[in-house]
C-alpha cells in the first residue's frame, strides 16, 4: 500500500509540475495574467509534493526498520544487539526524527517566506501590467480547460486515497491538484468572459489567485507559530507543518466542517467537535450564511451620501428622475437595479501645469538654479528680441524657453456634465488648461510674463480655462490658475541671475560716484567760501590800515609842519634805528678818497665740518 | 424536511439570478451596446435600460461608451515651411457616431482599440499642416502674425472628415498640448539665453560705467564752478579793498614830497629788516656823530 502511496505521490508531483510549465507557457501564448499566476501555484505544489514524497520515503524506511527489529527480537540471542544505544539501533527512525524536527520547519519557513515575496512581486507586477486583448483565446480557454479536468480527475482520486490510514502523506498534493484543477477551469472560464466583452476579468482573477497564494502565506505563518505551542501528546501522529488547510478548503469545500474540527482537535488537543457549540454551529451555518446574505442584499437598498459628495443613481442603467443624491441616507432599489455613483464635489481638486512636483518633497528655499520638481517641462515663450533678430534673418529658433508650474484648482459645479459627457474629465481639464498655458505663453514676451504681467496672467488664464471648460460643458468650476513658479530653465537661469548681480554692481558703482560727487562739491564749496572769506579778510585789513595811514599821515604831517626838519630827521633816524638793527653794518671812516678798500662780504665756512663723523649705514 | 425547503429556497433564488444574468442586460446613460446573434451584429442600443438577449454564446454584447473619450498623441518630432524642428503634441475628443462602423473597424470595442488607428490619422494631418506654417505662425509676440488657433483648426478639419468616414468617429475638439525643440537645439537656445543675457550684463554695467564717470565729472565740473566763483568773488572783494584804501590816501595831496618820503622811510626800514649789509661812511647819520671821535683819536 505504502509502495503505491509513493507512486501516486511522483504521479502528482510529476503532473504538478508539467501543469505549471503548461500553466506558464499558455498563459504568456495566449496573454492570460490569471494562467501565468496559476503557475506560480503549480510550482509551490511541485515543492510541497516533493517534500512530501521524500517524507514518505524515510518512513517507509522506519517501517521497514521496525519490521526488522520486530523480526530480530523474537530470536533472544541476538537480545544483545539491543543494548547498543538507541540511534545506533534506529538509524531511519532517528533520521525521520531529524527530518520532522529541523527540515520540515525549515522548510515552510522558506516557503512562507518565497510565498509572501511571490504576493508581492506579483501584485506590483500585475499594478504595472497593461491589460492586451488574449491571442488565440479558443486555444487557451481549451487546453486550460482539458487541464482542469485532468488535474480533477487525479486529485480527486488522490484525496480519496489519502483519507486512507496510513496515506496522509498523499493529501497536500491531492489539494493542489484539485485546487489546480478549479484554478484552471476558472481560467479558461476568465478567457470566455474577457472574449465576452469582459476585458479586465482576467486581470481581477490573476490579483485573486495573488490573493490565494497571500493567504497561503498567512497560513503558513500562522502554522509555524501554533506549532510551538501546540501540546505534544506522546504516540500521537503529527500534523504536516506545510501542508496548507486553507488549499485543502478551498479544493473540497464540502469538508469545511471536518478540516475545521481536524484543526480545533489537534490544536487544542481534545475533541472540540464534540461540543455542543459546535455541533450547533454545524446545523445552523447554512441558515446563518443564508440570512447573512439576505442582510447584505437588504444592505444595498440604503445608501449614504457622505458630506461633501454627490451621488449619481441609476436605474438599469437609466438616470432616475430624481437622480442626485445630496448628502445623507437614501433608500434605493436592491442592487443591481439600482447602482449609485459617487463624487466628490466639495472637493478641492488640484493639478499641475507645467510640472510634475515631487511627492512630499519640501524645500526650504526654491531657487532658479536648483530643480525642484520631479519633472519640469520647457515650454516655448515668444521672444520679441529674438522675433526682431528673425527678421534680419539670422537664422535663431526665435524663441525662449521658461519653466513653469501653474496649479489649477477647481470643483465639480455640474455632476451631470461631469459624468456623463466625458470618460475623463478631469483628465481633459488638465489637456485644456495645459493648452491654454501653452497657447497663452507662445504669444507673450518672457520678461512681461516673468515680472510685470505675471499677475494679468494669472487672471487671463482662469478666464480662459474656464471658457474652455464651458465650452465643453465639463461641469467644473476654475477656482484658482497659479502663477507660482515662473523662471527660466534650470540650465539658463544662472545667466539670468547675473544680469541681477550685474544690477546690483552697477548700483554700487553709482553709490560711489555719487559718494565722490557729493565730497568733492561739499569741498569745493567750503574751499570757494575760504577764498572770498580770504578776501574779505584783505579788504578789512587794507581799508583799516589806509585809513590808518591816512590818520598817521595827518598826524605827521602836523609833526612836520610844526618843525619840518626835526620831523624829518625823527623819521630818519626811527626807520633806520628799527630797520637796520638786525644788518650788518659797515661803517668805512677813513678820509682818504683815493684810498682803496677790499671788504670780503662771503660768510666764513666753519672749520670744524670736515671733522663731523658720518653714521655707518644699517 | 426543513432542510430539503431551505435547499429548495436558496435552489430557486440562485436559479432566479442566474437567469436574471442570462436573458438580461444593462444599458447605462454612457454607454451603447451592440448585441451580436452569431457574431452578426444585430442590434444597436442607445437608450438605457434594461434589456433582454439570448444567452452567451447565441448573443454577445459589446458595451460601448459613448460619452467624450479623449486621448494625446506622441510628442513629435516635424519640420515648419521656414526650416525649423518643432516638437509637437495634441489632444483630441473624440465620440462614436456611427456605432455599427465603430464596431466593424474595432470589434474590441475599447477606446484603446481605436486610438492607434486615430493616432495615426492624427499624425499626419499634424505634421503635414505643420509642414505648411512658419515658426512664427506658432510663436510670436505679434498676435498678427500668431496662427496658433486657425493651425489646430486646420487639423481638426483634416481628420474629423477622415475619422468619421473611416471608423465612424466623430472628432469633437483637437488643441495642441505642447510644443517644445529636440534636445540639441534646446541646449543651444539655453546657450543663446546665457549669451543675451551676459550682452545684458555688459551692456548694464558699461552703463553703469558711464553714469559714474558722469556723476565725477559733473562733480568736477561743479567743483571748478564753485572755486572760480570764488576766486572772481575773492579779487573783486580786493579790488573794492584798494579802491577803498584809495580814498584814504587823499589826505596825502596836502603834502605830497612828506608823504613819499614817509613811504620811502617805511620801505627802507621794511627792505632793511632781512640780511641786509650796510656799507655806510661817517658822514652818514647818526653815524656822522663818530666823525668827532676819529679826528680826536687821530
Amino acid at each position: 500500500m505504502e509502495r503505491n502511496s509513493r507512486k501516486i505521490g511522483v504521479v502528482n508531483l510529476l503532473t504538478l509540475v508539467a501543469a505549471g510549465a503548461l500553466s506558464i507557457a499558455l498563459g504568456r501564448f495566449a496573454n492570460s495574467l490569471a494562467g501565468q499566476v496559476a503557475s506560480i501555484f503549480f510550482g509551490l505544489g511541485a515543492l510541497i509534493s516533493l517534500v512530501s514524497l521524500i517524507q514518505m520515503g524515510l518512513e517507509e524506511r522506519e517501517r521497514l526498520e521496525k519490521l526488522e527489529f520486530d523480526e530480530l527480537t523474537r530470536d533472544k540471542a541476538s537480545a544483545s544487539l539491543f543494548n547498543q544505544a538507541e540511534a545506533e539501533a534506529f538509524p531511519a527512525r532517528r533520521a525521520r526524527e531529524q527530518f520532522d524536527r529541523w527540515v520540515l520547519p525549515i522548510f515552510t519557513g522558506l516557503l512562507v517566506a518565497g510565498e509572501i515575496a511571490i504576493v508581492i512581486f506579483a501584485w506590483k507586477w500585475l499594478r504595472e501590467t497593461t491589460v492586451v486583448a488574449p491571442n488565440q483565446p479558443l486555444v487557451g480557454l481549451a487546453l486550460f480547460g482539458v487541464t482542469a479536468l485532468i488535474l480533477f480527475v487525479l486529485g480527486k482520486y488522490s484525496s480519496n486515497l489519502a483519507r486512507l490510514d496510513g496515506q496522509r502523506l498523499v493529501r497536500p498534493s491531492a489539494s493542489f491538484l484539485v485546487l489546480g484543477a478549479y484554478l484552471s477551469m476558472l481560467t479558461a472560464l476568465c478567457i470566455g468572459l474577457v472574449l465576452g466583452g469582459q476585458a479586465r476579468a482576467d486581470w481581477w482573477l490573476a490579483r485573486v489567485f495573488v490573493g490565494v497564494i497571500a493567504l497561503m502565506g498567512i497560513e503558513g505563518v500562522a502554522s509555524l507559530i501554533f506549532e510551538i505551542y501546540r501540546p505534544r501528546v506522546r504516540g500521537k501522529q503529527t500534523r504536516l507543518v506545510y501542508e496548507s488547510r486553507v488549499i485543502g478548503l478551498l479544493g473540497q469545500p464540502e469538508s469545511i466542517f471536518t478540516t475545521a474540527a481536524t484543526a480545533l482537535d489537534y490544536q487544542f488537543g481534545f475533541k472540540v467537535s464534540e461540543t455542543w457549540f459546535y455541533q450547533f454551529l454545524e446545523k445552523a451555518l447554512a441558515w446563518l450564511v443564508l440570512v447573512q446574505l439576505g442582510v447584505l442584499f437588504v444592505s444595498t437598498m440604503v445608501v449614504f451620501i457622505e458630506p461633501g459628495e454627490q451621488g449619481l443613481i441609476e436605474r438599469w442603467g437609466r438616470p432616475r428622475a430624481e437622480h442626485i443624491l445630496n448628502p445623507g441616507a437614501h433608500l434605493k432599489l436592491p442592487w443591481p437595479a439600482e447602482k449609485v455613483y459617487r463624487f466628490h464635489t466639495d472637493q478641492v481638486q488640484t493639478f499641475t501645469v507645467g510640472m510634475v512636483p515631487e511627492e512630499g518633497a519640501h524645500e526650504p528655499v526654491i531657487l532658479w538654479t536648483v530643480k525642484h520638481a520631479k519633472e519640469e517641462f520647457n515650454l516655448l515663450v515668444a521672444s520679441r528680441d529674438q522675433s526682431a533678430t528673425q527678421s534680419t534673418n539670422r537664422g535663431g529658433v526665435p524663441a525662449d524657453l521658461l519653466s513653469v508650474s501653474i496649479p489649477v484648482q477647481y470643483q465639480i459645479k455640474n455632476i451631470n456634465s461631469f459624468a456623463y459627457k466625458h470618460v475623463n474629465a478631469g483628465k481633459l481639464l488638465e489637456q485644456l488648461a495645459t493648452r491654454e498655458v501653452v497657447r497663452y505663453l507662445v504669444g507673450v514676451d518672457i520678461f512681461n510674463i516673468m515680472s510685470s504681467g505675471r499677475k494679468a496672467a494669472s487672471a487671463e488664464l482662469q478666464q480662459l480655462i474656464q471658457t474652455r471648460a464651458d465650452e465643453q460643458d465639463l461641469g467644473v468650476k476654475v477656482l484658482y490658475v497659479g502663477l507660482q513658479d515662473i523662471h527660466p530653465p534650470t540650465k539658463a537661469a544662472p545667466a539670468f541671475e547675473a544680469v541681477v548681480a550685474a544690477r546690483q554692481e552697477i548700483e554700487s558703482k553709482l553709490r560711489a560716484a555719487e559718494g565722490y560727487a557729493a565730497r568733492t562739491v561739499t569741498i569745493a564749496a567750503a574751499d570757494a567760501q575760504k577764498r572770498i572769506n580770504a578776501a574779505q579778510s584783505y579788504k578789512v585789513k587794507k581799508v583799516s590800515a589806509a585809513a590808518a595811514q591816512a590818520g598817521q599821515f595827518t598826524n605827521q604831517l602836523s609833526a612836520y609842519t610844526a618843525s619840518p626838519e626835526v620831523f624829518l630827521q625823527r623819521a630818519y633816524l626811527m626807520a633806520l634805528s628799527r630797520g637796520a638793527t638786525n644788518a650788518r653794518k659797515f661803517i668805512m671812516m677813513s678820509t682818504n678818497a683815493s684810498e682803496s678798500i677790499q671788504i670780503d662780504l662771503q660768510d666764513k665756512v666753519r672749520t670744524d665740518l670736515g671733522e663731523i663723523a658720518i653714521p655707518k649705514p644699517k | 424536511m426543513r432542510s430539503n425547503k431551505l435547499t429548495v429556497t436558496v435552489g430557486v433564488i440562485l436559479v432566479a439570478i442566474f437567469f436574471l444574468l442570462l436573458f438580461t442586460f444593462q444599458v447605462r446613460q454612457t454607454e451603447v451596446v451592440v448585441v451580436t446573434t452569431f457574431d452578426k451584429p444585430t442590434r444597436f442600443v442607445q437608450e438605457p435600460g434594461l434589456g433582454i438577449k439570448w444567452p452567451y454564446p447565441i448573443q454577445k454584447l459589446y458595451h460601448f461608451d459613448k460619452r467624450i473619450q479623449n486621448f494625446e498623441d506622441d510628442f513629435e518630432e516635424t519640420y515648419t515651411s521656414d526650416n525649423f524642428n518643432l516638437l509637437a503634441m495634441v489632444y483630441v475628443g473624440w465620440t462614436i457616431k456611427d456605432p455599427q462602423q465603430f464596431f466593424n473597424s474595432f470589434p474590441a470595442g475599447t477606446p484603446e482599440a481605436a486610438q492607434p488607428a486615430l493616432k495615426g490619422l492624427i499624425r499626419s494631418s499634424k505634421n503635414a499642416v505643420m509642414g505648411q506654417h512658419t515658426f512664427a505662425d506658432f510663436i510670436s509676440t505679434d498676435p498678427k502674425q500668431l496662427k496658433f488657433v486657425q493651425i489646430e483648426k486646420e487639423i481638426l478639419d483634416d481628420i474629423r472628415a477622415q475619422a468619421l468616414q473611416k471608423y465612424g468617429i466623430n472628432v469633437e475638439f483637437l488643441g495642441i498640448k505642447k510644443l517644445g525643440l529636440p534636445e540639441s537645439v534646446t541646449q543651444k537656445v539655453f546657450d543663446r539665453m546665457t549669451a543675451e543675457r551676459q550682452r545684458e550684463v555688459e551692456k548694464l554695467k558699461a552703463q553703469g560705467d558711464g553714469e559714474a564717470i558722469r556723476i565725477k565729472s559733473a562733480a568736477d565740473r561743479d567743483r571748478d564752478t564753485l572755486l572760480a566763483d570764488a576766486d572772481a568773488k575773492a579779487t573783486a572783494i580786493r579790488g573794492q579793498a584798494d579802491a577803498e584804501a584809495a580814498k584814504s590816501f587823499e589826505v596825502f595831496k596836502d603834502h605830497p614830497e612828506l608823504a613819499v618820503l614817509l613811504l620811502k622811510l617805511n620801505s627802507l626800514e621794511t627792505t632793511l629788516k632781512d640780511r641786509s649789509t650796510l656799507i655806510l661812511d661817517e658822514r652818514t647819520p647818526p653815524f656822522d656823530l663818530l666823525r668827532g671821535v676819529n679826528s680826536t683819536n687821530r
